[in-house]
């Protein structure tokens, strides 16, 4: 098996609304907002558009938006599965329908207020309740209390701690770097406001062995990417930011979240599956990617990232870390916008726009040399990753 | 005396009380020697199994030379058992006692016990305890309620006129109703404003789970025509294909192979910090539980488990672990072995009905207040409750089982928090706190808590003298 659509599409624009913790305003007119400015950006009028693609947990369905910014034929429409595991999903999607000529310009999008209106955090405390399967997997796991995001990784967490003594500094040292880069973002929510180990340390428990500032935020807000041929994408307005590859993956004995019944939980074997896809169709390697945005929702997945991309052998992404290697002059600058942490937490869309800006040369804390960046997206659920390339 | 007293009458009540602190009662000789059956039925009852106690071919071999009584017994030989008391006009303790039972103080709790021990007790030993009041306080708000403590010492000759022992010894006599309000602690589910836990949800191809569950089963998935077990449950073989599902029961014994303390956000039918567990279970399957009856800070992966079954709703209980008690030491620590700081395992003792009646009756306490739940509840106790004789036995077994059968005690000093009432659990933890010799004795000292849902019950410090290597 090998993916056919390697190199064939672009992504052309990118658009967001501000990042906030409480728009005022509903999430559907943020969609519409932010895929107007991915359109905008890529000099495309909207009405051209004739695909959509977004991933669960989206509540703002397709047939509004295309309303709402007067698209009158649609040719492919799709929902991924797996929230933030879809990140990079729909752009993988998106890529389907175009390689296979169902849609020449598909927008992705996410859309919500996860601050003001339902709080993503506060996770599944109304489920278990029916007898169906999706609503029965939690019977294994929310009359015992774990019923939030961050408890579920921290699982994970305090067992890869266990077997390669990483410890809650090396996830603070994820923090940092992120804060470092939303300090110098001034679309991040915590522009100039960096942090120190010793504020990371200092802040309060969440699920131990999380701190607080191991956790993402929950944010207001809308992004928008547009997917066209890469062909096409020459024609409009920007640089294409081409897509090298773009995968989904998941592995044996999958759970949502709790995958905690494998022969080993310290790694991410979902995400080792898109990164032998990516690199296989790409013909790329580690040794290519000059950036990458790690998905951080949590610190302490982003460790076994590293180790399922090739970046550090297994059980080393905490020396690789306390190197200093994502930061911005180390070997794998990450989520050079601030991450999801420091920036906003848009299930990852967020980090694909900063991916492409990477490629553009127009990021804020742009990386000399940028050739391939890597993307990745939600651990310890079904996931996907992309590699964006510059254009030939 | 009226129910309130002013202060003019409080200051002559408490000059009453005081008045015989200094005399020393008549000495009391135990109606039985030191005996096998007596010795038996303690060891029985506190499900201790030191064979110097009982097994008289390994007590030759031990330091004593032949069968001993355990030495948290002390007191037990010269209890008055179940017979009317009558105050002895010569008893001081007795006598303010009584006056403070007149006076309405009716409640008894003991507080503190202190043994010290210098010689073992043999079979045919014939113990005679003199008692000394020692002091009487003023009125003091307690949480149990308004009341007088009142300490004692008694001293322990055997036949022969040798000083075998000693104890220190607090009650509080109080006022029923008058506590602070109870804070309501304990496990999770008991609250009355509290809102159930989720409900698990079952189908047909989990009900199994949920209805073992509910007898006390912990039944994990298994394929009748391969053997593969697997959890959770699903619907077809994922090792042979096979669609034919039963079950086995497991045996409950695990480790922990991850865990996370929850902090926030806090739902409300939890208790937080919340202990939840990853646990590996012996059969080689994992699942999610919670980690009862231990601090957040004694978790460590690895930790050996045993499940129990937590009823949440009226038609569900949840398995859910504990640590698991670890087997008695069958040799004995040495002095060398031995380093300050070291920690001793944690056991577990769920505090059954049985346990708290059978121990308070090996130790001969027949005090109602811990065998008759409606006495109890009239003296102003929520239920009955574990006599201190029995938190200085359970202490005395956990260090022993700990140290091994030959560790010999010099003295046993426990203070007492929280009342071990029935169907909470109480989990002992403990480690070294010095090292010393004395007396050409190799001493470890060893300081413990028992911690139920409401609190530590007991906390205390153990001298023990171990043998070189």
């Amino acid at each position: 098996m090998t993916l056919k659509y390697a190199y064939h599409s672009a992504i052309a624009g990118i658009g967001a609304t501000p990042f906030t913790k409480d728009s005022g305003r509903t999430p559907m007119d943020q969609a519409v907002e932010a895929c107007l400015a991915a359109c905008e950006d890529a000099g495309l009028p909207p009405e051209k558009v004739n695909g959509f693609v977004t991933y669960s947990a989206e509540q703002n369905p397709e047939i509004e938006l295309a309303r709402n910014l007067g698209v009158e034929e649609m040719t492919h429409f799709s929902m991924v599965h797996h929230g933030g595991g879809a990140a990079c999903g729909v752009i993988a999607v998106a890529c389907q329908a175009i390689y296979s000529g169902a849609a020449d310009y598909v927008l992705c999008y996410r859309a919500f207020n996860e601050r003001s209106w339902h709080r993503f955090g506060a996770g599944v405390q109304d489920r278990p309740a029916g007898a169906e399967a999706s609503e029965v997997s939690f019977s294994w796991s929310s009359p015992f209390g774990l019923v939030t995001p961050a408890s579920w990784v921290a699982m994970f967490a305090t067992r890869y701690m266990h077997e390669y003594g990483a410890t809650t500094e090396d996830f603070g040292r994820v923090s940092v770097v992120d804060r470092a880069f939303a300090a110098t973002n001034p679309y991040a929510h915590f522009f100039q406001r960096p942090i120190t180990l010793e504020d990371h340390q200092n802040s309060r428990w969440i699920v131990e062995p999380l701190r607080l500032l191991d956790c993402c935020q929950e944010t207001d807000g809308a992004q928008a990417l547009l997917v066209t041929t890469a062909e096409r994408a020459k024609d409009l307005r920007q640089k294409p930011a081409v897509i090298a590859s773009a995968a989904q993956g998941a592995a044996e004995d999958q759970h949502m979240m709790r995958s905690y019944y494998r022969d080993s939980i310290t790694g991410i074997p979902e995400m080792g599956l898109c990164a032998r896809q990516l690199y296989q169709s790409s013909g790329l390697s580690a040794d290519d990617i000059q950036t990458a945005i790690i998905y951080d929702h949590f610190t302490p997945l982003v460790l076994p990232q590293l180790e399922e991309f090739g970046f550090c052998d297994r059980g080393e992404a905490k020396d690789f870390i306390r190197d200093g290697h994502l930061q911005r002059d180390g070997r794998l600058p990450i989520n050079t916008n601030g991450g999801q942490l420091g920036e906003a937490y848009i299930h990852g869309l967020n980090g694909i726009a900063e991916g492409v800006r990477q490629i553009r040369g127009t990021s804020v804390n742009q990386i000399e040399n940028v050739e391939n960046v890597l993307a990745t997206a939600g651990t310890a659920v079904p996931t996907s990753a992309l590699i964006l390339s510059q254009p030939q | 005396m009226s129910e309130v007293m002013t202060n003019e009458q409080k200051e002559a009540f408490v000059a009453k009380l005081r008045k015989e602190v200094g005399s020393t009662g008549t000495p009391s000789t135990a109606r039985d020697p030191v005996n096998q059956p007596m010795i038996r039925h303690w060891c029985d009852a506190m499900e201790d199994a030191n064979p110097l106690y009982t097994d008289p071919d390994a007590a030759t071999q031990g330091p004593h030379g032949e069968i001993v009584a355990p030495p948290a017994m002390l007191n037990a030989w010269t209890m008055p058992g179940n017979i009317p008391r009558v105050n002895d006009p010569q008893d001081p303790a007795s006598g303010v006692y009584a006056m403070l039972d007149e006076a309405g103080y009716v409640g008894v709790v003991a507080t503190n016990s202190e043994h010290v021990y210098h010689r073992y007790l043999k079979l045919g030993d014939r113990l005679t305890g003199t008692v000394k009041l020692v002091d009487v306080t003023e009125e003091k708000q307690t949480a149990l309620g308004i009341g007088h403590f009142v300490t004692t010492e008694t001293e322990y000759l055997n036949q022969h006129g040798e000083h075998v022992g000693s104890m220190f010894f607090r009650i509080l006599k109080f006022r029923p109703g008058t506590g602070r309000t109870a804070s309501t602690g304990g496990d999770g589910d008991s609250g009355a404003e509290r809102p159930p836990r989720p409900r698990p949800s079952r189908n047909q191809d989990t009900d199994f789970f949920w209805q073992g569950s509910r007898v006390g089963e912990l039944r994990i998935q298994e394929c009748q025509n391969c053997g593969y077990l697997q959890h959770p449950p699903g619907t077809r073989c994922p090792a042979c294909g096979s669609t034919d599902m039963g079950y086995i029961t497991a045996s409950g014994k695990g480790t922990l192979y991850s865990y996370v303390v929850s902090h926030h956000p806090r739902v409300p039918s939890f208790d937080y910090p919340l202990n939840i567990g990853l646990v590996e279970l012996e059969e080689g399957v994992r699942l999610v539980t919670n980690i009862t009856d231990c601090d957040p800070g004694q978790l460590k992966v690895g930790m050996p488990l045993q499940a129990w079954h937590m009823q949440t709703h009226e038609d569900v209980s949840l398995p859910v672990f504990r640590p698991a008690r670890i087997p008695r030491n069958p040799s004995t620590l040495t002095f060398d072995e031995v380093s300050v700081g070291d920690k001793l395992p944690l056991c577990p003792i769920p505090l059954t009905p049985t346990l708290i009646v059978s121990t308070a009756i090996a130790s001969r306490d027949y005090q109602d207040v811990h065998h008759d739940r409606d006495m109890a509840l009239k003296k102003g106790s929520e239920d009955i409750f574990m006599n201190i004789l029995t938190s200085s036995g359970l202490s005395a077994r956990y260090i022993s089982d700990w140290a091994g059968p030959d560790a010999v005690f010099k003295n046993l000093k426990i203070r007492l928090g929280a009342p071990n009432y029935p169907y909470d659990c109480m989990t002992m933890s403990g480690s070294v706190t010095a090292k010393r010799e004395a007396d050409g004795e190799d001493i470890v000292e060893v300081s413990f808590r028992g911690q139920n849902s409401r609190g530590p019950h007991v906390t205390g410090t153990v001298d023990l003298a171990l043998p070189r290597a």
